[in-house]
């Protein structure tokens, strides 16, 4: 069995209150006895949720904190008006050696900006980026996850060539430990395949990667190659990343609401909806963002898992056991070994 | 002067009730295979709860303590379970069986599952027995009904039960009208007293401890016996370099580890169980003359980790409230469980 891996859950300032948060880290500690929650938040919120919930009073322990960062409020602003909010004591927890990884589904501004005032970045990587996964057609890796990682969608909104390097180090090293994918495809998003194609920043950073040993790199992919998996890791800036990523659940979110104007529109396409219920089922569990956890913010020292704000209890747990490989094969050490020397 | 030829053991002080499986051996029999190997199974091949037999030879230590021991299992397993309990060096003074033998042949079918028809007249017929002013500390398990039966016992013989709700209770419980009336007649006999203490159910099937909050204060929900020992400190039972022994077995024997149990001490602690002084005794045992610190090696921080997880809570919560237990309420607790729970998300 692996030694005891305890990851951090800031339980609060999640849509759905602290409640949702300590079930998944209860189940968690039913599921996976060598993870350990480390619960931080409202001490009597938590002792409430847990009285009613299953879980292994013996993997779980608690970590008061008075306050907490809402959704609506301004980072800087609430964390430094806010020193004992939830967000900075589980950073700080992390920080000091007293949990391996961090798990929030609270708001994502204060939980990088309490990160990056807490943690290290790793030497050689400049900037942070936050990571998403994608459902592709194709499945990936040893754990035919179908889903690629997409990196920067939102941590920074420009990135330098070196930054676009560092970033697709740190998502190789992420695929290799998370999806068991030993050796992934990594791939700068651009307007074309040419290597000339796209600003300067995508160009320079195409020849860095091309010059690079130990990574995969299989060039340029465009746009359209998101959904179809063509690789495993993608590597874009903030602001083209943040845009893509909207820009695709939206496209998801339209497709459902099409087929439920269909549902409702005419019997014969309800029964064509019928039955193509187990298909539609099946697509709904593949795309299901629940269970892959969450999105990763790379390049820190410390390992930090963003959960969805909307994350129910089953997306919280997967996030945990993410967060949980990520520290026992030492992700941060595999990011240093990848990037240029 | 001549000296006596024998010396009397002291009457106990301390009686300890303790069911058996699942309370401390480790024994499954939700299915009918499981039953079977359980059955069949030697003494050796049968496993005891981590820190169980531990905790039984440090209260037993004491010498005015009274073991009793009331299992479900079958008459004919008791010199498989004397030899188990003598292999884990536990001396006990009672060890009763269940007779399911003659519930067969009466055809008593509901008996053979039947817990309150079963243990209650067992523990009050033992109890007209013991020192009136004798206290106890119980110990079952949340896979049956022992929550339930414990706390009816404890509120009979303090007198907190009326006669007419004790027969209520018999009757839903499905209780064959001869050991109801075996029940009522022992009852009479014990002199009103309040004796018990505690009440420990081991989450054996990890029942969310507020489940039992319906039984007040007095029943403490543990997720292993080194919470039970911390509670036995704080109520005079054990001294700190009991509940070290306890811990270190389990270290030892069953892969229990700093985090583990600073985790179950915090756990006692976040439910209202006031421990802070148990602490700075453990502290103090550990590094005092005897240095136990050096006998839980490889985990020296075991102090600092304490006090962390005290620290970490701000304020102690308070301790929970007492309540009235409504045992006509809780009646579908008394009644045998058939399907063991399973972890499902509700999303």
């Amino acid at each position: 069995m692996p030694g005891p891996i305890t990851i951090a859950f800031d339980v609060m300032g999640a849509d759905f209150g602290p409640a949702e948060l300590v079930r998944g880290a209860a189940h968690l500690s039913l599921e996976a006895p060598h993870i350990h929650a480390l619960l931080v938040g409202d001490r009597d919120a938590i002792a409430e949720a847990l009285k009613e919930t299953r879980h292994s009073g013996e993997r779980i322990s608690v970590h008061h904190a008075s306050s907490f960062v809402a959704m609506e409020e301004k980072p800087a602003e609430a964390l430094a008006r806010k020193p004992d909010a939830s967000i900075a004591l589980a950073a700080q927890l992390v920080a000091d050696g007293e949990a391996d990884a961090l798990v929030t589904s609270g708001n994502t501004g204060a939980g990088i900006l309490a990160c990056a005032q807490r943690f290290k970045l790793i030497p050689g990587v400049r900037r942070a980026a936050l990571a998403a996964v994608f459902p592709t057609r194709k499945p990936h890796g040893e754990n035919e996850d179908p889903f690629s990682l997409i990196l920067d969608v939102g941590a920074t909104v420009e990135a330098s060539p070196d930054d676009l390097v560092a970033f697709a180090v740190m998502g190789t090293a992420y695929a290799k430990i998370v999806s068991r994918n030993p050796n992934p495809t990594v791939a700068l998003l651009s307007n074309g395949t040419e290597p000339l194609k796209g600003p300067a920043s995508v160009v320079e950073a195409h020849q860095k990667l091309r010059a690079l040993q130990g990574l995969r790199f299989v060039g340029n992919v465009e746009g359209v190659d998101i959904p179809k998996g063509t690789v495993d890791v993608i590597v874009c800036d903030g602001f083209v990343g943040n845009v893509c990523l909207k820009m695709l659940e939206g496209v998801q979110e339209t497709v459902l609401e099409l087929a439920q104007y269909a549902y409702k529109s005419k019997l014969r396409w309800r029964a064509g909806l019928a039955m193509l219920s187990s298909g539609i089922r099946r697509l709904k569990e593949v795309t299901d963002w629940q269970q892959y956890g969450g999105a990763p913010v790379l390049g820190f020292d410390r390992i930090f898992i963003k959960a969805h704000g909307r994350s129910k209890a089953r997306a919280i747990a997967n996030a945990g056991k993410v967060a949980a490989k990520a520290a026992a094969a030492d992700l941060c050490r595999a990011i240093v070994e990848g990037l240029p020397k | 002067m001549s000296l006596p030829d024998r010396i009397d053991p002291r009457p106990p002080r301390h009686i300890y009730r303790w069911d058996l499986d699942k309370t401390y051996l480790q024994t499954e029999f939700d299915t009918f295979r499981q039953l079977m190997r359980t059955a069949f199974q030697k003494a050796t091949e049968k496993v005891a709860v981590p820190g169980a037999a531990a905790l039984i030879r440090e209260l037993r230590s004491r010498g005015d303590a009274q073991l009793c021991i009331i299992s479900g299992s079958p008459r004919q397993m008791r010199s498989v379970l004397e030899q188990k309990l003598r292999l884990d060096g536990v001396e006990w003074d009672e060890l009763v069986l269940k007779d399911n033998v003659r519930n067969l042949l009466r055809g008593r079918f509901k008996a053979l599952r039947g817990q309150v028809g079963y243990k209650l007249p067992v523990m009050l017929e033992s109890r007209a027995k013991a020192p009136p002013e004798s206290d106890e500390v119980l110990f079952g398990d949340d896979a049956e009904a022992d929550a339930f039966i414990y706390s009816l016992y404890a509120d009979l013989v303090a007198g907190r039960v009326s006669e007419a709700v004790l027969r209520q209770v018999l009757e839903a419980a499905a209780v064959y009208p001869d050991d109801a009336a075996r029940i009522v007649v022992s009852w009479k006999k014990i002199p009103t007293a309040d004796p018990v203490r505690r009440i420990f159910v081991y989450l054996e099937r990890l029942t969310p401890p507020g489940r039992f909050s319906r039984y007040g204060p007095r029943v403490v929900p543990i997720f292993n016996y080194f919470q039970a020992a911390l509670v036995l400190m704080a109520d005079g039972h054990l001294s700190a370099p009991q509940v070290i022994r306890v811990a270190i077995e389990m270290i030892q024997t069953s892969g229990y580890n700093l985090l583990t149990l600073s985790n179950s001490f915090q756990d006692l602690v976040r439910r209202g169980l006031p421990l802070e002084s148990v602490a700075k005794s453990l502290m103090q045992a550990l590094e005092g003359p005897e240095a136990l610190i050096g006998a839980i090696r490889p985990f020296p921080d075991i102090v600092s980790a304490f006090t962390k997880r005290l620290a970490a809570l701000g304020s102690a919560p308070p301790p929970p409230a007492a309540v009235a237990i409504d045992y006509l309420g809780l009646i579908e607790d008394a009644r045998p469980r058939r399907v063991k729970q399973h972890d499902r998300f509700e999303d």
